[in-house]
């Protein structure tokens, strides 16, 4: 009796994933969380491993990896994340570039560029707290082949 | 007297946050342009179900020692349920040995703070009921004295635990989470205890004087030129504030210059910025006083001085 919702199940998800590779440039999202553990050298090694119990005040990472799996460079790449509702996002990622951030969806820039407006009409500088979504543009074309990935820092509100 | 608010357990001003079993779902948005024209697609969906975070807070509603009597006593204390998940609440009490008897736990079905014999009913099976992320319900434990139970003071211990689990905090309990996910242990252990001091009869704060005498011979001999070292510890059951100590030099007696001390601590004999003085004339002729200001609830503060036979 089980079977059959099981394979209904398979064959959504590999639906979904020929859609997401459908053109030449292929990104994979994922929800990852910090893992530390302690190296050989008595460091502390700092891993990203997927979360099984995140709750409310957990740190974190959101990976978008990407790659240009065609045979032409691709110009103009723009990457969007809107956040979902329940995250907040703190920083980028260390080793990631910035992204572009937004407090209404429209208007993108660093943070410190943005301001938020008040019920009252009157307007306050922008804090992570405001952050609807982030934004990367690549600056140079991504030459066939070539691939990267952007990450940013978040808490689960 | 304003005495300040002791707080029976540490606030947690962590809002109760997402619920348990939310599922998070992230879609990124990409364009590019390709052979000269624009193109947009999506990301992979990637989603994580929100863990349930087992926390739980139980505080008493006042503060100070409780006295008890033969009538019911009851003592009001408030349950949050600071999980972000719908949790129950395994609820004991106990007193330990001494002048009081605990009749019930049970819960304030109205809140009024008062015992209502008729709608306050223990918990079935010791536990709450279902309770929603940060909601409180009021529990009132109901005590009586111990007949022949003596003036030996008690403590009324209750407890609340969370049903999922509880233990040390970042304990799993894999699946056990509202939604499917896991239930992880939260900051405060989702354990709470709350004690309360009770008695016969109110304790106010006690002052005890003691004397010992130390005579030029080094025997305990109350002649001339003896000094007596006179001890007073004032015990405070309660936080109080503006608290002061005075005591009258023992008339055939004079005071030692500079030997107040509090705590240990030496006081000067002038008026000025330190806690103590001594007054060469006051209505009750020479004495000293020391000022303690704001006491701590359960604190003892001990003032000494000299004074020399004549």
């Amino acid at each position: 009796m089980i079977t059959r919702p099981m394979i209904a199940a398979v064959l959504v998800a590999t639906a979904a994933a020929a859609s997401a590779a459908a053109g030449p440039l292929q990104v994979s999202s994922s929800i990852l969380v910090e893992a530390r553990s302690a190296a050989a050298d008595g460091t502390t090694r700092v891993t990203l491993v997927k979360p099984t119990k995140v709750t409310p005040g957990d740190k974190v990472i959101f990976v978008l990896a990407y790659r240009n799996s065609g045979a032409q460079p691709l110009a103009n790449v723009v990457l969007d994340n809107p956040l979902p509702r329940q995250i907040a996002y703190r920083s980028a990622n260390p080793g990631s570039p910035a992204p572009d951030v937004s407090v209404d969806g429209k208007t993108y820039g660093s943070l410190a560029t943005l301001r938020v407006r008040s019920p009252d009409g009157s307007t306050r500088a922008a804090s992570p707290n405001d952050v609807t979504s982030v934004r990367w543009r690549l600056a140079s074309p991504l030459a066939a082949g070539s691939q990267g990935q952007f990450a940013f820092q978040a808490v689960l509100k | 007297m304003p005495q300040p608010l002791l707080a029976q357990t540490p606030t947690i001003a962590t809002p109760i946050g997402t619920p348990a079993g939310t599922p998070i779902v992230n879609t990124a948005g990409l364009r590019y342009d390709a052979d000269g024209t624009s193109q947009s697609t999506s990301s992979n969906t990637v989603t994580i179900i929100v863990a349930e975070r087992l926390d739980v807070a139980l505080v008493r509603d006042g503060q100070g020692a409780i006295v008890v009597s033969a009538q019911p006593v009851a003592i009001p204390l408030t349950l949050t349920n600071l999980d972000n998940g719908a949790e129950s609440f395994v609820l004991a009490a106990s007193v330990s040995p001494g002048m009081a008897t605990l009749r019930a736990l049970v819960i304030d079905t109205d809140g009024d703070g008062f015992y209502d014999p008729a709608k306050d009913v223990a918990p079935v099976d010791g536990k709450t009921p279902l309770l929603a992320p940060g909601q409180s319900i009021k529990l009132l434990a109901i005590l009586v004295a111990t007949p022949e139970g003596g003036a030996t003071n008690a403590v009324l211990t209750v407890t609340a635990r969370s049903m999922t689990g509880s233990g040390a905090t970042g304990n799993v309990y894999p699946s056990a989470g509202d939604g499917g996910g896991d239930a992880v242990v939260g900051p405060t252990g989702a354990l709470a205890t709350v004690s309360v001091p009770l008695g016969t009869a109110l304790a106010g704060p006690v002052l005890l004087k003691s004397q010992s005498v130390r005579a030029a011979d080094g025997s305990q001999t109350a002649v001339r030129d003896a000094v007596i070292t006179y001890t007073l510890e004032a015990r405070f059951t309660d936080a109080v504030t503006g608290a002061r100590i005075a005591d009258p030099i023992p008339v055939g007696t004079v005071f030692v210059p500079g030997s107040l001390t509090l705590d240990g601590a030496p006081l000067s004999d002038g008026v000025d910025d330190d806690a103590g003085r001594f007054d060469p004339s006051t209505a009750q002729g020479a004495g000293i006083t020391v000022a303690l200001g704001r006491v701590a609830a359960g604190s003892i503060h001990t003032v000494q001085f000299k004074a020399k036979i004549q």
